[in-house]
């Protein structure tokens, strides 16, 4: 009897608490309501960033000097697309008005720390229109490439080393880090650094797409999950 | 009976919750003997009278001295610390602890840190009840959070956050300069562990062959053997068969730790064993005594870990495992009255010239204010014959070696010197 309890405690063990686990995400206690309709969004000018811009040049056909650009900016309005789509109602806080604040950490896990600008404690931030949103979604960071590991990027063990491999180009990837920020009581709702992958037969402008919708629907997906009982 | 009982339950945890609920985190904020308190709020007018605090404070707590409240004009007028003070009004909730309610903006962090021993008191409406916080220099989060109901009376709404808030024993404010001095002192319990710790030390102790937990009957032949006619024992693997097992014992050594880790340490030993003649053997007649001195000389090495207990007290633990060489030195007479000794006096056992042996051990060292030491030290000590020597063919024929296997178990207390490098 003991020594089957004992087992069972090691096996346990093995695939929970002992081998290394993040938390990707974290719900502030008194998140209890997902948007609905009514979102505003913020971040997007800034948050996207293309690695391997020469190697997407040479695929999507594109002059490489200019791939960074063109790509971020399609990307961004894809997202925009994709996130209006799901939120009818969605406004926008200008970049301008979030990056104002000074840029502070947050921490998910005991390694895991997102960076960000977040307004101050106190001041309610206002749509480009002039209306005061109840909720904003920041998008701190949008990165795009290829086989991206998100352990790699905000792990803090592992962001200062050097990575030796070769870049790989089997999925095509995302990461990207997000605030649901409560600007009625200026508090984060729901924080979270999400990674998705994608095969890659012959890359086309309609993957970059179908890459940015899976991307907006994991952070609604999240968004509902998140919600504490 | 049992509904009475049911009744008293339901109302204590009705107490029980309406008590958590008041408070929704106690970090234990000093508080001060004469404090200094500063009211702050966010609405337009205090909910507490200053004065009517201060008489409230001093009725409910014998030891508040003579505190002054007053209004902190200094963080109301001030944009940064108001913006924080409307937001921790529409955020304090019971659900959050103090991680939730941190300060963010970099300037009101600041002005926290700099409040020194004055208490920052927050109060804000908050529908029917009042938010409180209590602020000081040692965190950017509150160190209190939780609510009063709202009363009209100032005097019992004073009293009760006096009661809630500002209970506990308080401490005597310093001056400033005790303050710098305290801030310029260097931290007690801050210390880097010396290169090198050396120590001299004396012991006295006691040994037997009997090693404590373990059966007796183990050592009964052994140590209930006498000798016969100068030589004869039940058998002579140890030497505790020939002479007495339980003795006092004294203890000399010297030692070093590299890191607080790893050491050596040189040690000395000496022991008076009677030999265990049997009384009722006449041929003892012409003897007066008979004696072996036991002289050990050893190196250990040491495994060592540091506890910095107190500024004046450090305790070492300590596993020691060492070799040794033991050296039995007879000194055996005869009566004055005896011209020649008998033929078994001549060919009376003889031990061999030399002893290797082991010691495994722990020891603690209590040593006081880094110099004064007292030793406390047990373990297990073996001697034995010498093990390099080459087996024969003729081995087996040969007479066993005396004393082959003699083990005894130790226990010392020693003062020592210690001294680091």
């Amino acid at each position: 009897m003991f020594r089957k309890l004992a087992t069972l405690c090691i096996a346990v063990c093995a695939l929970v608490g002992c081998g290394p686990s993040y938390h990707w995400s974290k719900s502030h206690p008194l998140y209890k309501q997902p948007p609905y309709s009514a979102l505003s969004i913020s971040g997007t000018q800034n948050a996207f960033v293309l690695t391997r811009s020469k190697w997407f040049a040479k695929k999507l056909e594109i002059a490489p000097e200019s791939a960074q650009v063109q790509v971020t900016s399609f990307c961004e309005r894809a997202f925009l697309d994709e996130m209006r789509r799901a939120y009818p109602a969605l406004k926008d806080v200008p970049d301008a008005t979030i990056n104002a604040y000074p840029e502070e950490s947050q921490k998910l896990d005991d390694r895991i720390f997102i960076k960000g600008h977040f307004p101050e404690q106190g001041i309610a931030v206002k749509n480009a229109d002039g209306s005061t949103p109840a909720l904003v979604l920041i998008i701190h960071e949008f990165i795009i490439g290829t086989d991206l590991k998100r352990e790699l990027y905000y792990d803090y063990d592992l962001i200062h080393k050097e990575n030796e491999e070769k870049p790989t180009s089997k999925n095509l990837s995302a990461i990207f880090s997000y605030t649901l920020w409560d600007n009625e009581r200026q508090r984060p709702l729901f924080s979270a650094v999400e990674e998705i992958q994608q095969p890659i037969v012959k890359l086309s402008m309609d993957d970059m797409k179908s890459l940015i919708a899976t991307a907006a629907r994991k952070i609604r997906i999240s968004l509902y999950e998140g919600v504490q009982k | 009976m049992k509904r009475a009982m049911a009744f008293i339950l339901a109302l204590l945890a009705l107490a029980a919750t309406s008590l958590a609920k008041d408070v929704y985190f106690n970090k234990h904020p000093v508080l001060w003997e004469n404090a200094d308190i500063l009211i702050w709020t966010p609405d337009a007018q205090s909910p507490v009278d200053p004065r009517e605090l201060c008489l409230s404070l001093k009725r409910n707590n014998s030891g508040a001295g003579e505190p002054k409240c007053r209004l902190f004009g200094e963080w109301e007028r001030d944009s940064v610390a108001m913006h924080y003070a409307r937001w921790l009004q529409k955020n304090m909730d019971p659900a959050l602890d103090e991680e939730y309610l941190h300060i963010r903006h970099p300037a009101l962090m600041a002005k926290v840190q700099s409040l020194e021993d004055n208490i920052v008191l927050y109060l804000a409406e908050s529908g029917d009840n009042i938010n409180v916080a209590i602020f000081d220099e040692t965190s950017t989060n509150p160190k209190v959070a939780g609510s009063i109901a709202k009363n009209a009376d100032k005097v019992a709404l004073a009293d009760k956050i006096a009661s809630t808030f500002f209970s506990g024993k308080t401490k005597r404010r310093l001056s400033k300069e005790e303050r710098q001095k305290l801030q310029d002192e260097p931290d007690d319990l801050y210390q880097e562990v010396p290169k090198f710790r050396a120590w001299a030390g004396v012991a006295f102790g006691y040994s037997q062959a009997h090693i404590p937990l373990t059966p007796y009957t183990w050592y009964k032949s052994h140590v209930e053997s006498e000798v016969r006619n100068y030589r004869i024992t039940k058998d002579s693997v140890s030497l505790w068969n020939f002479i007495d097992d339980s003795d006092p014992l004294l203890n000399a050594y010297l030692g070093g730790i590299w890191y607080g880790f790893i050491g050596l340490e040189l040690q000395y030993r000496f022991a008076k064993h009677r030999v265990k003649t049997d009384d009722d053997d006449p041929v003892y007649d012409e003897l007066d005594h008979w004696d072996f001195y036991q002289h050990e000389i050893g190196l250990n090495a040491l495994f060592s870990r540091t506890y910095n207990i107190k500024s004046w007290l450090d305790i070492s633990l300590l596993l020691i495992l060492g070799f040794q060489y033991s050296f039995f030195v007879e000194d055996i007479a005869l009566n004055d009255d005896v011209k020649e000794p008998s033929r078994a006096y001549k060919v009376r056992i003889r031990f061999e010239e030399a002893y290797k042996g082991g010691v495994i051990g722990g020891a603690a060292q209590f040593v006081f204010k880094k110099h004064y030491g007292i030793g406390i030290r047990t373990g297990i000590s073996t001697r034995g014959r010498d093990m390099y020597v080459d087996p024969t063919p003729e081995a087996a024929a040969a007479p066993t070696i005396i004393g082959g296997s003699t083990i005894d178990w130790f226990v010392g207390l020693g003062l020592e010197y210690h001294w680091s490098l």
